[in-house]
């Protein structure tokens, strides 16, 4: 216990140790302030026209499809179908129709409205009188935002890892790890200080991230503590796993940009391309992908695949700490 | 100064392998390969709606190819909700009515309207192209530049700092102190060993990725406007390690640099959201000279001089910063 003191005494007098925690808070409400910016935006027509050059009605008709920017040359106009960021479709009139332009890299979608466009143009008096009958359904791109704020609430429960493999590399390189080895202390007591610190301020910071960006019932914030406390754990251990196995401060690194990348990689891939059967059995081996699959089944108000990921993670909670306790007493075996 | 030049040089190398800093560098051409050839090529794939028809009496008899025919209602409503961007076309009692899922207001009204098009004879006009590229060889070049931009705001950043860390824990900034080598090339060693794994990865990154033929046309400029932003980023990584007391300390920086400064740039540079004050951003910049050097568009030489000119202040606030950490240790 009173080890356990001194190490947050030392963490606490680092201030910028305290900011690392404080980052994924930071971006989550970054995030929250994001949600402002209109995303929906990405997936619509954009119109290019030359000034003057359209009649009232079709301009009009043509901003029912998406936004219509002016430009006053045909030069800028060209430019601006080409620019690569963005899907404009050139639209200039052609006697009493309309004619587009693409630049012929778009997708497939964008070439195919902009093919259609002076089509939709003749038959547009039908098309009034259409019968459209529209279903509600969450937006598509909400799950976006979802999928963002979750790969910042695992970012924030994997810090707890980050700093561990930190505090053990720098111990490490000062020596503090050899006098930790002649001091009166077991290696489960080392490993519990060690993991307390990394867990305890990777959950809260977890936890903060979560209140700022979830609202749902009690029930589910109790599921939701569960996936929190539990893949911090793991986290903290994998910390430890990397501070272990690192000779120096350019290999740790290395070590945690790649499980960073693997951690962050895993997940987001699983859930855009939509894996399932034996790879996504494969994927669950990484940790942080039952914890960003139970989240967004919380999200999602899925209690059954919650409940059940959490089970999995608490499977690598044991099978994490017990392969360390095998590794770090096989060294200890060896030392003598 | 030559030989001085080279010893650090060599010293610089074998410090990287032994960091195996080129190791990481080769695992992640291989991984990002990987990712452009297998995935992100098939991903980036957005066909034209799919319009389902629902028509048991036969009653629409100049239909498109591209509708595709379901036999009940029920199959229609399957099919829409498994494609949300699907539009069904429900023509049993006479009236042909649209069913879809809602999205964005402006896209909605397309889809419906487009829908109901295809029952109408085709007056397909085949639109004007202006560009060169197809959808493939654009989805490679932008992706190999977002890529790029990554791996060497992130390598030449984090890389430099680790390795001053590793140096100012041996000692050897203070050793330096008293060797009869002009100060400034124990910076300028260290920027070249940067600046050349940078340029390799760099040509590899692009032909790799955007093709033989295609890689090789823009490659120079692409390789210009890499030796821009190494030299940059390796300058303000230096800069950070020699300020920052610890390597702790500098994570956080790189961090914030990360997060804060490059998802505005992502967003604005390749989407159409466009945000006003992004012209203030420095990184911006050097990612659309990037970007412009991918697709052959020509760059302005203000930028060419504005970049020379941070470049240079940064080295001279480097080497500021050198003298200061020498002054310190010595």
């Amino acid at each position: 216990m009173k080890g356990l003191k001194y190490q947050l005494k030392s963490v606490l007098r680092d201030k910028f140790c305290l900011m690392t925690f404080l980052l994924p808070i930071l971006a989550a409400a970054a995030l929250n302030f994001m949600g402002s910016i209109d995303l929906s935006s990405l997936g619509e027509l954009h119109f290019g026209v030359l000034e003057n050059d359209l009649s009232p009605q079709a301009a009009a008709w043509l901003e029912r499809y998406g936004p219509a920017t002016a430009y006053t040359t045909l030069e800028e106009l060209t430019a601006a179908i080409i620019e690569p960021s963005t899907n404009v479709i050139g639209v200039r009139a052609d006697g009493d129709s309309i004619k587009t332009a693409v630049s012929g890299d778009e997708l497939d979608i964008f070439q195919q409205a902009a093919a259609t466009l002076p089509a939709l143009y003749e038959q547009r008096a039908e098309a009034e009188r259409a019968n459209v009958l529209t279903l509600e359904r969450p937006d598509i791109l909400e799950g976006f935002q979802d999928i963002f704020i979750s790969a910042v609430l695992i970012m924030a429960m994997f810090m707890g890892c980050t700093f561990n493999a930190m505090n053990i590399i720098l111990e490490k390189e000062d020596g503090v790890a050899f006098v930790n080895e002649i001091l009166p202390m077991t290696p489960s007591q080392y490993i519990l200080q060690k993991v307390a610190v990394g867990f305890l301020f990777g959950s809260l910071s977890s936890i903060a991230t979560a209140c700022i960006c979830f609202r749902m019932s009690w029930q589910n914030w109790g599921m939701m503590l569960a996936l929190i406390v539990l893949s911090s754990f793991v986290a903290a251990l994998i910390g430890l796993f990397i501070g272990k196995l690192s000779e120096g401060l350019m290999t740790g690194v290395v070590h945690i940009k790649l499980v960073m990348l693997l951690f962050l990689a895993a997940p987001l891939l699983c859930a855009l391309i939509g894996v399932s059967g034996p790879p996504a059995v494969m994927c669950s081996i990484v940790p942080s992908q039952p914890a960003f699959d139970g989240i967004m089944a919380l999200s999602a108000g899925n209690m059954g695949t919650a409940v059940k990921d959490a089970g999995i993670l608490a499977v690598h909670c044991i099978a994490w700490f017990v392969l360390y306790i095998l590794l770090s007493s096989r060294r200890s075996q060896q030392a003598m | 100064m030559g030989k001085g030049f080279c010893a650090l040089f060599k010293k610089d190398c074998r410090m990287l392998l032994s960091g195996k800093f080129f190791l990481m560098a080769t695992g992640f051409l291989v991984l990002y390969t990987a990712y452009v050839n297998l995935g992100y090529i098939r991903f980036m794939q957005m066909p034209p709606y799919t319009v389902y028809l629902y028509d048991p009496a036969g009653t629409q008899t100049e239909k498109s190819p591209l509708l595709q025919t379901v036999p009940s209602l029920e199959a229609m409503d399957a099919a829409l909700l498994s494609d949300a961007n699907g539009v069904g076309l429900d023509a049993s009692d006479g009236d042909v009515r649209a069913v879809l899922y809602r999205g964005a207001e402006h896209v909605d009204r397309h889809r419906a309207d487009y829908a109901l098009s295809l029952l109408q004879p085709p007056v397909t006009a085949a639109p004007e192209v202006l560009g060169t590229n197809t959808p493939e060889q654009k989805a490679r070049r932008e992706i190999t530049c977002e890529l790029l931009f990554f791996e060497l705001s992130a390598v030449g950043f984090l890389g430099i700092a680790a390795v001053l860390f590793k140096e100012k824990s041996m000692g050897v900034i203070r050793v330096h102190a008293v060797l009869p080598l002009r100060k400034s090339l124990f910076l300028l060693s260290k920027l070249a060993v940067f600046l050349l794994s940078d340029l390799a990865f760099a040509s590899l990154l692009t032909l790799l990725n955007v093709g033989l033929a295609g890689g090789a046309a823009v490659l120079p400029a692409v390789l210009l406007q890499t030796a821009v932003l190494s030299l940059a980023m390796s300058l303000t990584g230096l800069l950070c390690a020699l300020l920052l007391k610890d390597f702790r300390q500098f994570t956080l920086a790189y961090l914030l640099l990360a997060i804060f400064a490059a998802t505005p740039v992502f967003l604005s540079a390749n989407t159409s959201i466009k945000l006003d004050w992004i012209g203030c951003h420095p990184l911006y910049h050097v990612y659309m000279g990037l970007k412009n050097a991918y697709f052959g568009t020509a760059v302005s030489p203000i930028y060419y001089a504005g970049t020379g000119g941070v470049i240079a202040l940064l080295f001279l606030a480097v080497r500021l910063a050198f003298r200061r950490e020498i002054g310190k240790e010595g």
